[in-house]
Parts: structure tokens; C-alpha cells; sequence
């Protein structure tokens, strides 16, 4: 799994705001916006495929239209529970009574609901499994007869380069059902930007794909070829959508197999390429553009004991790497990490390597990299926090630095070399004091405001649980030291005490910390038809 | 797990060059034009190629004013004239020119003083002497001049005198700030400003929006003349401590400070400096520094001006070589020290805040290009270079004190690859900082040119911090390609060590 910082260009076509679709009522007099207008125009622009009118048969048995109310957590007043929201997405039935979807669909979500063509009943669903790694998730209704008159879906394999497909869900621009056509473009490694740091292989379509269409199948010779779910947004790149392919909704259908999503697996380690001919002939390599070298190996990561820098791979589950990094994997030349990809957690890999001009081999027990996590978004969880003294303390992840956009410089360095520097080792989490309620015992701390929280009495502080636990003694004082040459942060538990009450009045903060990651609420258990 | 490099060649000129060089095209003089103590001058000069280490930029050329100064010298700032190939003054009311020299450059006071090939240019001209007695309250006239010579004046009123940070961020000096609606003429720099026919300042910095204007005050040029006069320009005394108010009572507690609230938290000593000779720790208090005490926001009572922050008493008010007695508060204990003042030169910093005049230090080797790093190298990305460049060495730059207390050496980085037989498959590296090189530790340029004349086994083995963390050239193959490398790109010498 190659990992990549945040990309701004790609959007997940989540689900369509239920403000946009308000704009745009389909019964309304007002034109319809130039864009989500399904007629001529497009057509005439696209030759219209050839093949029979409904190559694949008649999706509206099979898709569902999902209608989501979603609370996204305020990562700047975490007490809080969160701006409610609604959205719209797609799904269809697959065996077993399952609807798949976007992970980005169902995210964050409070309340669901199912509705499907030619029936006026609102069914509401629940989230079974979700993998916001790969952006799949699944979901399903307990009413008793909604299953019965549904058609799922099988799976197919990728489609071919240029063949035709067809994209199914429910975009902005009007209620029923909408079917784009397009061609396959492009199959290669996209970053998922829903994570917005996991890298899988995703196919880009030329099928317009819009808001709304997140989660509905793409079609072709009646099976998934796909799940339409990111694109450009039009100001960037137009007629560039993506869909994640079936390698990759086969991986996590049979991930859950055991009742339980593991997530990806990598190993956790940086490499770089081998074209140079004095560095092949340094290292006693034959001339036979094999190998790559080891540049990073990741403390956490499950290569830390058996791999280091500067071994070379020569071999991966036996498949020769090529000095620039890629495998024969069927039939295909696909970069490393794809054979690790396609792996589940506890599956062992076995690496032939080349160290000190011998060769030796390793197997390797895989797992997930957690440094790698703060790296990306999470859903689904209240942020963690501490409030102490009036003094906001937050643990550093892409969500932080979303809803603070620091331009910090030390903070920035702490969350882009958090993994490549090993900054996890020191501090496996990364404490931010984030923010300030001003109150007589904090007034002379603003400065202090984005510092990182490195000592308290001389105590490392490495995590948000021993942040907590330390402010929980009642030490003379505390002398909070942040990272870098400042002046400590000196603090009287006993002031604080009788500070405690009228700062949690004031500012309405309801609790004064989270330490759990804990999911906020599970959606409504009773399946109860509205 | 690969980062795309971001390729940003900022090249864009940061000066603002005035290009169009009028002659004055005089009419018959009905009155005699006033005489007044400024000249025009006109500069060309190139400023080095940083990201092409081995030649300069285009030339560009300057016009401003400068300030008459008893003794047959001008007084101008030093943004004018760094980097300078050639200065000539201007009479304005003839337009007779003549060349001059640099005299003297101080490029973090940010005044220079120019002294014309023959001395008798500026007879008749009446100089300036400077005045030291600017206060807030006080209006200032900003004296230019129109193509004819005549002189424009623009009134303005100074609102404040505080410390401010200078073009060249190193610490804070004295400066007036003014309100002022002033439309420039043809010189963009060295306004001079003047109250009572005396220099009252020079004009740091115009912001036309805010009508705002920054003046580099008397007692810094003076300051900056007497020490001009001096054998050998040492500059002005470098504070060589950061420190942090002491407002607030729970940090009082903690250092121990049980009296009355007053002086100033002291956060890092500067490395290797006399102020570590002096004694002064980390989490001492500074309450005075002579007979000057410092209140609990680091202000002082200056005689003048009323509070400002005590760094005046050690840059406008003393000189290297001076001994002030500082009086800190550690643990609660009142002790004096000794302090020796000393002006801290670029040469100390791990990664140097500047190097004007004098050319970049580089070395490259089969295509790998290495360098110092150093501010200026990290200016090349423009304006923004604090976002711009690349964020690492940005970091390394800002927390150099933290990151390298020992602070003794340098940063040597690989800047770019040029492709060349000896560097396939290396093209793509860039800023990447070396560690080692045929297993010697690198922390200077001159290091390196010493480690890769010692090869391995006849290769050369680069170790980086950043990935590919090693790199290896074939030393015979790196000697044979030099000259076409040479000759392919243009590059006049391989390499230039200090």
C-alpha cells in the first residue's frame, strides 16, 4: 500500500447536499444547472455506444438510493457532538442481503435510509462493515420482505481499456435513477481520497460521475466492473472519473469474511530504485536490472527486525522485482507493493534480498503501519482531547490540521515527518495545545497557543492517556515544557481546581476530556420501516 | 512510498529595479535650482545564480538618492548596494557623474556608505549631519527629488519608535515608523528623512496601502558612522540570548522571582558566543542591564523615547569589545554578569542568514551539485520562501539553534542532479542533506571536496539523511566525464570552495 500526503486536486464524489438538491428541485420551474442536465448536448459530444439498449438488464432491482444523516465531529470544539448534515449516495444488492457502498456514503453517519425504485416505502439500514482504507463499505435493511423482489449484483473482473461501461446512482439534477456511459480510460494506482492517504489501483472512466453517484455500481455485460466514487472537480479536470475496481472490493469482501475488518497491510518500509550501474556494481549486483534498494525502514512496521537499510529485494514471493520496482503479477507489470496489497493482516510474504553482497530470505508477517494513520482521516470517532487549565490539548492528525490549518512550521514538520523521521518513537502521539478559553489563570499563556507538549516535571509525555493521567496528581505545579527552546508552561493544579467549574460553565464544554477512540453511536439497531 | 519532488524553480527577480534612466532633460535654468545635500545613485550589479552556483544573474540596475555626509562620503542603505558591480553618483541639478566605492556595507543595519573616486565631486554641496533627537510626535520630511533636481518634500508625522526587524532578520533594531502619503519618484530606495536640515533617518521600508513608512533612525546611523571610523567594521553587538517577557506570575513563581515583577525570562543562550563566557543560563531572568531596569515586557526607560525593549541598550547603545554588567535574578538569587559584547558574523551560523557580495560555495561532482545551505540559497524561491522552498530545509533554517546546539559546522546539501553517464537513474534527487561521504562524516564543503578524493574500492559513496539514503558514483567514471560535463552544461569550474 503506497501511502501519499493530501491531495487537494481530487474530490470524493460524496453525496450530494441535500442544499444542492434543494437548489435544484427536480419539479422546480427554474432550469436545471447546464451541467446536470441529462440530455442532447453530452450525447452529441459522445458517440452513443453500440450494444444492445440495457446491456445490463434492469439495474433498478438491484440499486438502492441511500439517504444519510450524517454529524461531523468539530475538531475545534471536540466536546461538542458535531454539525448534522444529510446527503444522498448510491448502493446495490450483492448476495447475502448486503448493499455495498462508499465508506465516504455512510461516514460519520447518525441515521440511514434505503429507498429503491417503484416502492414509496423510506427503509432504514445499518452499517455492517466499513473500510474508509479502501472507501467500501457495506449496509444492509432488516425489513423483512425488502430483499425479496432485489436482484444482487455479481462481480466481474476489470474491465478492458476502452470498452464501454455504465454508471448507475442517483446524481444531482433530479430524483430517479441516472445512467452515464463512458469508456474505461486509464487503470492505475490512485490515492482514495477519502483516507486521503491510501494508494490502491482504481480504474478512471470517461462516464460523467457527479455527486450523488457515490456508491452505485458501474456496469458491464451485467456485472460490476466497479464503484463509481471520485473525480476531478470541474474546475480542475473534467471527464475524469474514477472507480474502485473489483481486485479491491474482492479484498475486502473477503477481509470481513471473519466478521471483522482488518485494513490493509504494508510493510512499512521505503525504497528506491537501482538504474544507476556504478551503485549496482558497488553493491556487487549483476547487471541484469533486478533489485531496489531499502532506503526506510519504518520502526513499527513488520520489516523492522528482519530488513535494513540498504538491503536490496531481489525477489518477492519469488516474483524477480525489476531495478525499477515492478513485478509481473498475471500477466501485468504493477509496482512492489501490489503483491503486498492484495495480502491480508497475518499473511506472511517472503522477500529475497541481497545484504552485504550474500543472499539470504525472509518471511515477513504482515501488518498494518500505525504511524501511517494519523497521516490520514478518520470517521466514525469523537476526536480524543484533553481541556485542562482552560488549555486545549488534541493529539496531531490530518483531521487537526484540516480544522486548524496551522502554518506552524514545527507542527507541519511533526505531522509531514511523523513516520520518515521516526518521530512516533519519541512521542507516538503528538500534543498539541490547539486552542485557549481565556479565563483569569490562562491569560498569560496565549503565546504558548500550537506548542507541542514534550515534558510535564520533567516526565516525557507521550501520549494523550499520560497527558491526562499526569493532570490527574496534584503536584506544588505542573511545568509543562514544549518542544523547542521556550519557556516552560507553569500551571497550579489548586488554581486550576477552582478554575475547573466556571471554564466548563463558560465555554458550555461538556466533558473535559475523550481519551477513546470509541464509536460515537451505533445507527438505530430497530429496522424499523418509517 | 514515494513523495513526488516538487520542481520550484523560483525565478523570479526579487528586486524592484528601476529600469527607465531618464537624463534629467533640464530647460533653461531661469532661477538657479536649489543646492541640496543628496546625490542620485545609480547601481548596476548581479546577484549569483544560487540554483546555477557557477554564474551570476542578469545585471540590474538601481536608481536612488543618497545622503551627503561630511568627509566627502553618501550615505545609503544597504539593499542598494549589495551586490553591486558598479556605483556612480549623480549631481542632481548638473547630472555630472563620477564612480564610487563601498566604503562600508553593513547589511543588517542596512546601511552603506559610498566614497566617489575623487572627492571633489560633492564640493559645494552642504552635508548632513545627523540628528539624534527624533521623537514620537515629531514630523519628518521625506526629501526627493523631481528629474529637473528640484527637490520634493512630503511631511509626515512619526507615530512610534520601536524595535523592528530589519530586511535581514537577524534580531531587531531601533526604528522610527511613520504616517506618511509620499509618492515616489524615480529612486525606489534611500529616501532620505530630515528634520531641522538634520538627517533625522532613512527610509527602511514604504507601504503606499497603509501609508505607512519605516525609517532606519539617527542613532542607528550613527552608530553605524562611528564604527565606520573605526580600523576594521566589527558591526553592531549581537544580543546572543532569546528570552520571553514574564507577565505571567505562575512563571515568576517557578524561576523563583518573589519580589516585585520585572525583567525577562532567558529561553536559549546562543551557542559558542561571549554570552556563554558570561555565564547566563537558560532560565535566569534578566532584571537589568546596568544601571537600565527591565520591566516584566522587557522594556527599559529610555530618556528619549520613554519604554522601549531593552535589545536598544545592546545594539543602538553599545559596541563590540563593550563589557555590560547584566544583572539576572537565578532561582530568586540576584547575581551580576559580566558580558563582553560581540557581534556575531554569518560564519557562526550553522545555516547563515545571508551572504551578499561575495559568490555561493559549490562543488559538483559527476552532476550532483552540492552546497551550503544557506538563507540566501533558500531566498532563491522568492518572496514566499518560507512556504516555497523546500520545507525541510526551511525547518533546518528556522530551529538551526535547537537542532545543532553544538552549532559548529554546516549543512551540506545535494541540490539537484544533472544528468549525466555517471548519474543515471539518480536525476530526480534533490535536496537531500549529506551525512557521510566514503564514510567521513560531511559538515562543511570542504569535507566533502576532501572525502570524495579518497574513494572505496574506486567508488564514491554518498550517505543522505533524506531517502535514497546512499548513493555511489564510480569515481574513474566521474573523473573521465568532468570535462564534458563541463562543456555540456556550460558550467566554468567545478567547483568553488571558500
Amino acid at each position: 500500500m503506497k501511502r501519499y500526503y493530501l491531495s487537494i486536486l481530487l474530490v470524493a464524489f460524496c453525496i450530494a447536499r441535500i442544499q444542492a438538491q434543494q437548489s435544484t428541485p427536480p419539479s422546480s420551474s427554474a432550469p436545471p444547472k447546464p451541467f446536470a442536465k441529462p440530455s442532447e448536448p453530452a450525447q452529441a459530444i459522445v458517440p452513443v455506444p453500440v450494444g444492445p439498449t440495457r446491456p445490463n438488464g434492469k439495474i433498478q432491482n438491484s440499486l438502492v438510493r441511500i439517504t444519510v444523516t450524517e454529524q461531523e465531529p468539530d475538531y475545534r470544539a471536540p466536546w461538542n457532538s458535531g454539525a448534522i448534515g444529510r446527503g444522498v449516495g448510491a448502493g446495490f444488492v450483492i448476495d447475502g442481503n448486503r448493499i455495498m457502498t462508499n465508506a465516504h456514503v455512510v461516514s460519520n453517519s447518525r441515521y440511514l435510509t434505503v429507498e429503491r425504485d417503484g416502492d414509496p416505502n423510506k427503509y432504514s439500514a445499518k452499517v455492517l462493515f466499513v473500510a474508509h482504507d479502501c472507501d467500501l463499505a457495506l449496509i444492509t435493511v432488516s425489513a423483512p420482505n425488502f430483499f425479496k423482489n432485489m436482484t444482487p449484483l455479481h462481480l466481474g473482473g476489470i474491465p478492458e481499456l476502452e470498452s464501454v461501461v455504465s454508471a448507475y446512482g442517483y446524481p444531482i439534477g433530479g430524483e430517479r435513477m441516472s445512467v452515464t456511459t463512458g469508456i474505461v480510460s486509464r487503470i492505475d494506482f490512485q490515492l482514495y481520497t477519502h483516507s486521503s492517504i491510501d494508494q490502491h489501483l482504481a480504474v478512471q472512466i470517461s462516464a460523467q460521475i457527479n455527486p450523488g453517484n457515490s456508491g452505485g455500481p458501474v456496469m458491464q455485460n451485467a456485472k460490476v466492473v466497479g464503484v463509481a466514487f471520485q473525480g476531478y472537480s470541474g474546475d480542475v479536470a473534467q471527464g475524469v472519473a474514477y472507480m474502485i475496481p473489483t481486485p479491491v472490493i474482492r479484498r475486502f469482501l473477503k477481509d470481513i469474511e471473519d466478521g471483522h475488518y482488518d485494513r490493509y497491510v504494508d510493510l512499512g518500509m521505503t525504497y528506491s530504485k537501482l538504474q544507476n550501474p556504478a551503485q549496482r556494481r558497488f553493491l556487487g549486483l549483476k547487471d541484469d536490472d533486478r533489485g531496489i534498494l531499502v532506503s526506510t525502514v519504518v520502526a513499527a512496521g513488520p520489516c523492522a527486525k528482519s530488513i535494513r537499510t540498504g538491503d536490496v529485494l531481489l525477489a518477492i514471493d519469488g516474483r524477480p522485482i525489476a531495478s525499477d520496482g515492478n513485478v509481473e503479477l498475471d500477466g501485468d507489470r504493477v509496482e512492489m507493493p501490489e503483491v503486498v496489497e492484495r495480502k491480508f493482516k497475518g499473511d506472511t510474504v517472503k522477500l529475497d534480498i541481497w545484504r552485504d553482497k550474500q543472499s539470504m530470505s525472509v518471511k515477513i508477517e504482515l501488518t498494518t503501519v500505525w504511524p501511517f494513520l494519523i497521516q490520514g482521516h478518520s470517521y466514525d470517532v469523537r476526536p480524543r482531547y484533553v481541556v485542562y487549565a482552560g488549555l486545549l490539548f488534541q493529539p496531531l492528525n490530518l483531521d487537526l490540521i484540516d480544522a486548524y490549518q496551522p502554518n506552524d512550521l514545527r507542527i507541519r514538520h511533526f505531522f509531514d515527518y511523523f513516520v520518515n523521521e521516526q518521530i512516533y518513537l519519541e512521542h507516538p502521539e503528538v500534543i498539541l495545545l490547539t486552542n485557549i478559553l481565556p479565563d483569569s489563570i490562562n491569560t498569560y499563556l496565549t503565546p504558548y497557543r500550537g506548542g507541542i507538549v514534550d515534558e510535564i516535571n520533567g516526565k516525557k509525555i507521550r501520549t494523550l492517556d499520560e497527558l491526562a493521567k499526569t493532570f490527574a496528581e496534584t503536584p506544588e505545579r505542573f511545568v509543562i515544557k514544549m518542544v523547542g527552546d521556550g519557556p516552560p508552561l507553569v500551571l497550579d493544579p489548586k488554581q486550576v481546581e477552582a478554575a475547573r467549574e466556571r471554564i466548563m460553565k463558560r465555554y458550555n464544554v461538556i466533558a473535559e476530556q475523550n481519551l477513546e477512540e470509541q464509536p460515537i453511536a451505533t445507527p438505530p439497531e430497530d429496522q424499523k420501516k418509517i | 512510498m514515494r513523495r513526488t519532488a516538487i520542481i520550484a524553480f523560483g525565478l523570479l527577480a526579487t528586486c524592484t529595479c528601476v529600469v527607465a534612466k531618464k537624463e534629467p532633460a533640464l530647460p533653461a535654468a531661469t532661477t538657479k535650482p536649489k543646492v541640496v545635500s543628496l546625490v542620485r545613485v545609480n547601481v548596476t550589479g548581479q546577484s549569483y545564480d544560487y540554483f546555477r552556483p557557477w554564474q551570476k544573474r542578469a545585471p540590474f540596475s538601481k536608481r536612488a538618492l543618497g545622503a551627503v555626509l561630511p568627509q566627502g562620503r553618501v550615505l545609503v542603505t544597504a539593499d542598494l548596494v549589495a551586490n553591486q558591480n558598479y556605483v556612480e553618483l549623480e549631481r542632481a541639478e548638473s547630472g555630472e557623474k563620477i564612480a564610487a566605492n563601498v566604503q562600508v556595507i553593513d547589511y543588517e543595519a542596512n546601511l552603506a556608505l559610498l566614497e566617489p573616486v575623487d572627492k571633489k565631486f560633492l564640493d559645494g554641496i552642504t552635508p548632513l549631519e545627523v540628528g539624534l533627537d527624533t521623537v514620537v510626535g515629531d514630523r519628518l520630511a521625506a526629501w526627493q527629488l523631481e528629474q529637473t533636481g528640484a527637490l520634493v518634500v512630503t511631511e509626515g508625522l512619526v507615530t512610534s519608535v520601536q524595535m523592528m526587524h530589519y530586511p535581514i532578520e537577524i534580531g531587531q533594531f531601533l526604528a522610527y515608523r511613520m504616517s506618511i502619503s509620499m509618492q515616489y519618484r524615480d529612486n525606489s530606495y534611500t529616501v532620505p528623512l530630515v528634520k531641522n536640515n538634520k538627517l533625522a533617518g532613512l527610509l527602511l521600508r514604504y507601504d503606499s496601502r497603509s501609508q505607512v513608512l519605516d525609517v532606519i533612525p539617527g542613532p542607528i546611523i550613527m552608530h553605524f558612522l562611528k564604527e565606520a571610523g573605526s580600523e576594521q567594521y566589527r558591526g553592531f553587538p549581537s544580543i546572543g540570548f532569546s528570552f520571553f517577557p514574564t507577565r505571567d506570575p505562575q512563571l515568576r513563581s517557578f524561576a523563583g522571582q518573589t519580589g516585585k515583577p520585572a525583567g525577562v525570562y532567558v529561553t536559549s543562550v546562543d551557542p559558542n558566543t561571549s554570552t556563554v563566557k558570561a555565564g547566563l543560563q537558560v532560565g535566569d531572568i534578566v532584571t537589568a542591564i546596568g544601571n537600565n531596569e527591565i520591566d516584566q515586557n522587557g522594556n527599559y526607560v529610555d530618556p528619549l523615547y520613554g519604554k522601549i525593549e531593552f535589545t536598544n541598550l545592546l545594539t543602538a547603545h553599545a559596541y563590540p569589545g563593550d563589557s555590560v554588567t547584566v544583572h539576572v535574578q537565578r532561582n530568586g538569587k540576584p547575581m551580576q554578569l559580566n558580558l563582553t559584547l560581540e557581534h556575531r558574523s554569518t560564519k557562526d551560523y550553522v545555516v547563515p542568514p545571508y551572504n551578499l557580495d561575495q559568490p555561493p560555495s559549490y562543488y559538483v561532482l559527476g552532476g550532483m551539485i552540492f552546497q551550503e545551505l544557506s538563507r540566501q540559497y533558500l531566498k532563491e524561491w522568492g518572496a514566499n520562501w518560507v512556504k516555497d522552498a523546500p520545507q525541510r530545509f526551511v525547518y533546518l533554517d528556522r530551529f538551526q539553534s535547537e537542532l545543532f546546539p553544538e552549532g559548529n559546522h554546516k549543512i551540506v546539501i545535494v541540490s539537484q542532479v544533472l544528468p549525466t553517464n555517471a548519474t543515471v537513474g539518480y536525476e530526480e534527487l534533490m535536496y537531500l542533506t549529506v551525512t557521510k561521504v566514503n564514510g567521513k562524516e560531511i559538515k562543511s564543503l570542504a569535507d566533502l571536496a576532501a572525502a570524495v578524493k579518497q574513494p572505496i574500492d574506486g567508488f564514491i559513496k554518498i550517505e543522505t539523511e533524506e531517502d535514497p539514503k546512499q548513493i555511489e558514483l564510480d569515481a574513474a567514471e566521474v573523473e573521465a566525464e568532468a570535462p564534458k560535463l563541463q562543456q555540456n552544461y556550460g558550467i566554468s569550474s567545478l567547483q568553488r570552495l571558500d
